[in-house]
């Protein structure tokens, strides 16, 4: 596309043909105030703030949607522009409840932010409190209508994002709402709790609970991590106050997810109720005995040395590479906890956002790899991909999909594939035979196989990659680190065993399985790296500090006495 | 005296939190009273603005009942420079929770419903009570205001940038930390 010459506040740049104004002035280095517009979202011009002075236009235009032409001269911050700012914003305070003194966003509200620059002392209309409803159905985060501006980034992120359309209007003008479904209590529709619509909001329309008036944007400190709770490997921004985590987002400059996080990175760690552990703790008898890190080290070191090969190592994917790589050396068998590390073929996520076609194996990618879930929903919604589910059971992509086949039918999809020009399979460790076949048969196809564990294949990569095979053991060595589902089978061979050490940051479910426990920090306290299914490795970022020793300073204090 | 700026307060519905505001400006309440004469305040001896009227008039709170409104009204036929001080007084406030209950709800939960209110308890009707409003106004909305400082409290700073600022003949604007709505 060729390109165009703007002059933005005297700066001229050339972008290309169809750039809006406001990416035009982002060129340019000009800031333009916006409050429904949003990077990761399509601009639809609904709340006017971004008003400039176009030259030769009669009147004042919106930067988000304008688009340029050659030879646009665009002034952003003239008395005009200024004035209709202001009037812009007098009409959004007036026309519902907004009351900064008790709202827990104050400090953090883009709308608010805008107050201040333009210096609004008061309301200079009058103002109807309106009676408007608070929808606390929600179990993470509230939608208090009173506090919307109808920018509907909400609804969009839901929609371009998420692809799970829950967000909608109702009603025109001023009776114009935000609702869910077919005006269902949020908690009660097709919202899949992904915090999305949370992390967007300019206002205090959505607020989370966890983190309701712990901190406003001057109090808190941002760090950008992983999770680490499956491998997808979405990067996250810690928020965090006086040492300690209130909120987790997505971070909008990480791939895969671009922004985007599920119910299991956002706010899944946050509600946590399992007791943390700090301190290393004995079994004595049918007690735990509280134990200082020398004397826990030579119990542990001096039962596994007895074990010797009969010595079986399990890590969970929450286990750091690093941790893994630190267990080298060490005697006897080295197994995944979660099941075994998977690999597909070497595609990148961002493949999705380009593929056509997607073929899903006995998994429910909206249960588990929910970001993945998140990319096919959007491109059936939003591109006309298609979707087709392999599976025998009940699966939550089924709106999206073109057709539900049984998994034993993967010969039709080749028919359906034909066709297709970027077609995708994606099975987690259910589908694994049915996939690997089906790739077999159709070379194009990107292939992603998700492993149970987080950091599955950097534990592989370290020599860790097989499943747990229900082998006795005489003694286990449990790398647990936060690990939360974790299969019957393999705690009832764990029951059995004579020794096992588990190193976790939480009690349960190890208390009274373990003879030792030994403390661990959570995603938020560690720091090293993960690889996710696209065999990428990033960096994981202590967001919080602590005193205890790190994953790997446990693991090197019980290896250098074994 | 007579060259001073007179000046007269006086608090509506309100917590008192901006008087203490007011107060928080500290050891400047010795260099302030050498230009202004304070006359009337909710916490000194004379309670109401005098009837030959006064240079600046403030006022906190909103105005939540017939009482409020006849304070706010006579304060500004008396005072030549009203300000509105403070969130409740600016926007209407905290006290505007309860615009979302009709008048008879919020005396039943206030008089009889709460729970630490004893049993058998009632509303209390006299003709001598102020009668509340259906629903509670910012200060603008029931007479002229010149001049709004919101906040909740207002800043000491920011009340004395703008006591000094018209002391010095100018129109305060407020801006940066001493602009805030909390």
């Amino acid at each position: 596309m060729p390109n165009v010459r703007v002059t933005i506040d005297g700066r001229e740049v050339s972008v290309p043909a169809g750039s809006t104004i406001l990416d035009a002035a982002s060129v340019a280095g000009v800031e333009i105030d916006q409050l429904c517009a949003h990077a990761a979202l399509k601009p639809i011009g609904a709340c006017r703030i971004c008003l400039v002075e176009v030259e030769k236009q009669r009147v004042l235009q919106p930067a988000c949607t304008f688009p340029v032409s050659d030879g646009m001269v665009v002034h952003t911050d003239t008395d005009r522009v200024k004035d209709a700012r202001r009037f812009v914003l007098q009409l959004l305070f007036s026309e519902r409840n907004h009351f900064c003194m008790y709202c827990q966003m104050s400090g953090s509200c883009e709308l608010q932010d805008l107050a201040y620059k333009y210096q609004l002392t008061h309301w200079e209309y009058d103002r109807g409190f309106p009676k408007l409803g608070v929808d606390a159905s929600r179990k993470y985060f509230v939608m208090d209508h009173n506090r919307c501006i109808l920018c509907r980034r909400c609804i969009r992120a839901c929609d371009e994002l998420v692809g799970n359309g829950t967000l909608g209007l109702k009603n025109r003008g001023a009776q114009t709402m935000v609702i869910a479904d077919f005006d269902v209590p949020f908690g009660e529709s097709s919202c899949v709790a992904c915090g999305s619509c949370l992390q967007v909001c300019p206002t205090g329309a959505l607020g989370d609970r966890a983190s309701a008036y712990m901190g406003n944007a001057a109090e808190i400190t941002r760090a950008k991590s992983r999770c680490m709770a499956c491998p997808v490997g979405c990067g996250v921004e810690l928020i965090v106050r006086d040492n300690r985590v209130i909120r987790v987002e997505g971070d909008w400059d990480a791939e895969p997810n671009r922004g985007l996080l599920c119910e299991l990175g956002r706010f899944v760690p946050l509600y946590d109720q399992r007791r943390r552990l700090y301190t290393p703790l004995v079994k004595n008898g049918a007690v735990y005995e509280q134990a200082d890190w020398d004397v826990a080290a030579k119990t542990v070191a001096a039962k596994l040395k007895a074990a010797g090969d009969g010595l079986v190592t399990v890590v969970s994917g929450f286990a750091t590479s690093e941790a893994a790589a630190a267990l080298k050396g060490w005697p006897g068998k080295k197994v995944q906890l979660e099941g075994a590390a998977l690999d597909g073929n070497g595609a990148s996520l961002a493949d999705l956002d380009e593929a056509d076609l997607f073929v899903v194996i006995n998994t429910d990618l909206s249960k588990s790899y929910q970001v993945a879930g998140f990319a096919i929903k959007r491109a059936v919604r939003n591109r006309g991909a298609r979707l087709v589910l392999l599976t025998d059971g009940e699966d939550g992509m089924a709106n999206w999909a073109t057709a539900k086949w049984p998994a034993a039918s993967a010969d039709q999809v080749l028919q359906v594939a034909k066709d297709a020009q970027a077609p995708v399979i994606l099975a987690g460790p259910d589908g694994l035979q049915v996939a690997q076949a089906l790739a077999k048969k159709l070379a194009r196809a990107k292939m992603f196989i998700f492993s149970r564990g987080g950091n599955a294949l950097g534990l592989a990569a370290a020599g860790i990659g097989a499943a747990f095979d229900g082998q006795k053991a005489s003694a286990y060595y449990v790398v647990a680190g936060e690990a939360y589902s974790v299969d019957a089978a393999l705690l009832n061979k764990l029951k059995a065993a004579d020794f096992v050490v588990v190193q976790t940051s939480y009690r349960e479910p190890w208390e009274g399985i373990a003879d030792v426990l030994l403390p661990s920090p959570t995603m938020a306290e560690k720091s090293g790296t993960m690889t996710n299914v696209e065999g990428k490795t990033a960096q994981v970022t202590a967001g919080v500090k602590t005193k205890r020793p790190s994953e790997v300073e446990v693991i090197q204090k019980v290896g250098a006495l074994l | 005296m007579a060259d001073k700026v007179t000046l007269c307060t006086d608090w509506l519905d309100v917590c008192s939190g901006c008087h203490m505001s007011i107060l928080d400006i500290d050891e400047r309440i010795v260099e302030l009273i050498k230009h202004v004469q304070i006359l009337s305040t909710p916490v000194t001896d004379l309670k109401h603005p005098p009837e030959e009227g006064c240079d600046v008039g403030i006022l906190t709170g909103s105005v939540s009942n017939d009482h409020q409104e006849e304070v706010a009204k006579q304060m500004r036929e008396r005072c030549k420079i009203l300000i509105s001080l403070g969130d409740c007084a600016v926007f209407g406030g905290i006290c505007t929770m309860r615009n979302f209950f009709d008048v008879e709800q919020v005396l039943e939960r206030g008089y009889v419903t709460t729970e630490s209110t004893e049993p058998g308890s009632k509303v209390p009707r006299s003709c001598e009570i102020a009668k509340l409003f259906p629903q509670v106004k910012a200060v603008d909305q029931v007479v002229k205001v010149d001049l709004h400082i919101p906040g909740c409290p207002p800043p000491a700073d920011a009340i004395w940038y703008a006591i000094t600022e018209l002391l010095a003949g100018r129109i305060p604007v407020l801006s940066d930390d001493k602009l805030t709505y909390e």
